[in-house]
């Protein structure tokens, strides 16, 4: 696994890097899907994964990144990459905003209100709010990338966006998890009152940890308006949640487990494009398969360098 | 006042169909600490399961023998489907870490909407008239015969699943299955058994609730067991979720809730307005109205 994590990540960096240049235009679109999901998967990661909080509405920042990108860049003419920094702090604020009066709730209970929050979400998209977000068609029409008087408009260039909005992610992600904060979380998740109880404010890193997760959410939302040039609600529908809540589970909350989740849930249907009917079918059976053969997800995500003999039954215990 | 008590009237029919589907996710939570995600859709097969068996075993009749026969049939296939959930789904995965159940329940959910999708097509079908249009109008206030059968028929059911619950002797097993399970098979009780009964109880009684879906809205689609199975949690969480009359009540102001909702202000947000009240009551009272509070085991 050592050996493997050795290579495998500079081996996997060096092929994404050089990879839209083997790939034609349609597949180049399906590479930079997959990679703003896994940007969302991971920032779900952070929230459900390592703070062990039943989010199940990570679509709603995600679309909130997109339509901030995509209103600020309709309705005012902001450049694309202007609007970032906008993209990431509005989510991030409502993430802190949502979480304050309900990371208190019990984990079934979270769940369901973060759905909630995912339709109600949409519902305000659907239904015009403040005449910006284009009703149930959404906003289309958007400026194509722009960068110092350069316009990158190339797909290859919304490809590398993507690819350096995911390097930052996961540069985040290992420096948090390193981090006391990255410690605060895992002990949070493992037992709560055992945290509380050695003096860690569980209700701030809650509350910290929904919002990194919005901010980085509401970035991939970005480059996903970037991509389509457009926005529109059924992108952010609650469905997509539970796919991003699974990807998290199945792949086990380890980066080559969520990469591998969004591979499955993203690229492969468009591999085998004559199933498509059978798509979500086969999902169905594969979800079920995948937790009663391994439980703990695909590949475990380990915390820290603990010394194996102190391990007993793997690093999680519920 | 027309609309009040006409709105009243609606309200009492969707949510005793609410409170109806409400009943599995409570059994079964308050048992296995499981959001069974699979039961709105299993509404959902129900009302096409129904569809079938009026076309093709009953030839179309709507006698009284046939509606019957429908319902017991139906309630019966679905009861079946789900022990068999609950054997491939949920028993393997019962010592596993919480989330990994969800996961799983959330994988039937998909496969038993897209079995749906792949037997009877992806195209809304209309549910058979089993039941005559009658109308009668209380001063402009009209109430229909299906919407009488859907209250009644309900009040009875629950009626009977209460004195169930509380008055028999397995009744009392799956009370203390709920209370503590492995004091419970300390006590003999077939812990295993009493949860495939609960499957079985939960699956009939959402089987009735979606073939009243059927009779009431006409139009059934594959993919509507999310939004009904959406509501009926939302109502079983709103009376404290494993708490059998809680399911009843939460059902019944929910479906008067999103009714009035409906009748005062606007369909469009009636959605958004019935998420904003589950919020606001999980900050008030996050065990629910009936629920009671559980200190935290250490």
């Amino acid at each position: 696994m050592k050996e493997m994590q050795k290579f495998g990540y500079p081996i996997f960096f060096a092929v994404m890097a050089v990879l839209p240049h083997l790939l034609d235009d349609r597949w180049q679109a399906v590479a930079i899907t997959f990679l703003i999901f896994t940007v969302v998967a991971l920032s779900q990661d952070i929230i459900l994964g390592k703070c062990g909080m039943f989010n199940m509405g990570q679509a709603l920042f995600f679309g909130m990144g997109a339509y901030t990108t995509a209103i600020l860049n309709n309705e005012f003419g902001w450049s694309i990459i202007a609007t970032i920094p906008l993209a990431i702090l509005i989510p991030a604020i409502f993430g802190a905003l949502l979480a304050g009066p309900i990371v208190h709730l019990r984990g079934d209970y979270l769940l369901v209100v973060t759905i909630g929050f995912n339709i109600v979400f949409v519902q305000v998209l659907q239904n015009n709010l403040g005449g910006v977000t284009g009703g149930p068609n959404g906003i289309f029409g958007l400026d194509s990338l722009s960068f110092l008087g350069f316009d990158l408009m190339s797909q290859v260039a919304v490809y590398y966006f993507a690819f350096i909005v995911l390097l930052l992610t996961l540069w985040l992600m290992r420096n948090l998890a390193g981090s006391k904060t990255g410690r605060a979380m895992h002990y949070l998740r493992e037992d709560q009152l055992a945290a509380e109880s050695i003096g860690i404010n569980t209700r701030i890193y809650k509350i910290f940890a929904f919002s990194i997760g919005a901010g980085i959410a509401g970035l991939a939302g970005t480059v996903f308006a970037t991509q389509y040039s457009a926005v529109s609600p059924e992108a952010f529908e609650f469905i997509q949640s539970v796919l991003f809540f699974s990807i998290v589970l199945i792949g086990g909350s380890s980066v080559p487990g969520i990469l591998l989740g969004v591979f499955v849930m993203f690229v492969l249907p468009e591999i085998f494009r004559e199933f498509a009917t059978w798509r979500y079918l086969i999902f169905g059976f594969a979800m079920i398969a995948a937790m009663i053969l391994r439980p703990r997800g695909i590949v475990p995500a380990t915390f820290g360098k603990i010394p194996k003999f102190l391990i007993k039954g793997g690093s999680h215990v519920e | 006042m027309d609309i009040f008590l006409q709105q009243l009237a609606n309200g009492l029919t969707i949510g005793s169909m609410f409170a109806l589907v409400a009943l599995g996710y409570t059994m079964v939570y308050g048992v296995m600490r499981l959001i069974n995600f699979a039961h709105g859709d299993m509404v959902a097969a129900s009302a096409f399961v129904g569809l079938t068996i009026y076309t093709q075993v009953m030839g179309q009749a709507a006698t009284l023998i046939a509606v019957i026969t429908i319902f017991l049939l139906s309630a019966a296939c679905m009861a079946c489907v789900g022990i068999i959930l609950e054997r491939v789904a949920y028993r393997p995965l019962r010592e596993a870490p919480r989330l990994s159940a969800v996961v799983s329940a959330l994988g039937a959910s998909l496969v038993i909407q897209n079995g749906i999708m792949l037997i009877w097509g992806p195209r809304m079908r209309i549910f058979p008239e089993l039941i005559p249009q009658v109308y009668w109008d209380f001063g402009g206030v009209v109430i229909s015969l299906i919407q009488v059968i859907i209250l009644a028929l309900s009040l009875v059911l629950m009626v009977a699943l209460y004195l169930f619950v509380e008055k028999t002797r397995i009744g009392a097993a799956i009370r203390a299955s709920s209370i503590d399970q492995d004091a419970a098979r300390l006590m003999g009780i077939n812990v295993n058994s009493i949860i495939a009964l609960i499957f079985i109880i939960g699956s009939s009684l959402g089987a009735v609730g979606g073939l009243f879906i059927g009779l009431y809205y006409r139009g059934i689609t594959f993919n509507m067991g999310w939004q009904y199975g959406l509501y009926a949690f939302i109502a079983a969480i709103l009376g404290g979720i494993g708490n059998i009359p809680g399911a009843m009540l939460g059902g019944m102001l929910l479906g008067l809730f999103k009714a009035f909702i409906e009748g005062y202000v606007s369909s469009t947000w009636a959605d958004a307005f019935t998420f904003i009240l589950l919020i606001l009551i999980l900050i008030v009272r996050p065990t629910g109205i009936l629920g009671e509070r559980v200190a935290e085991k250490v």
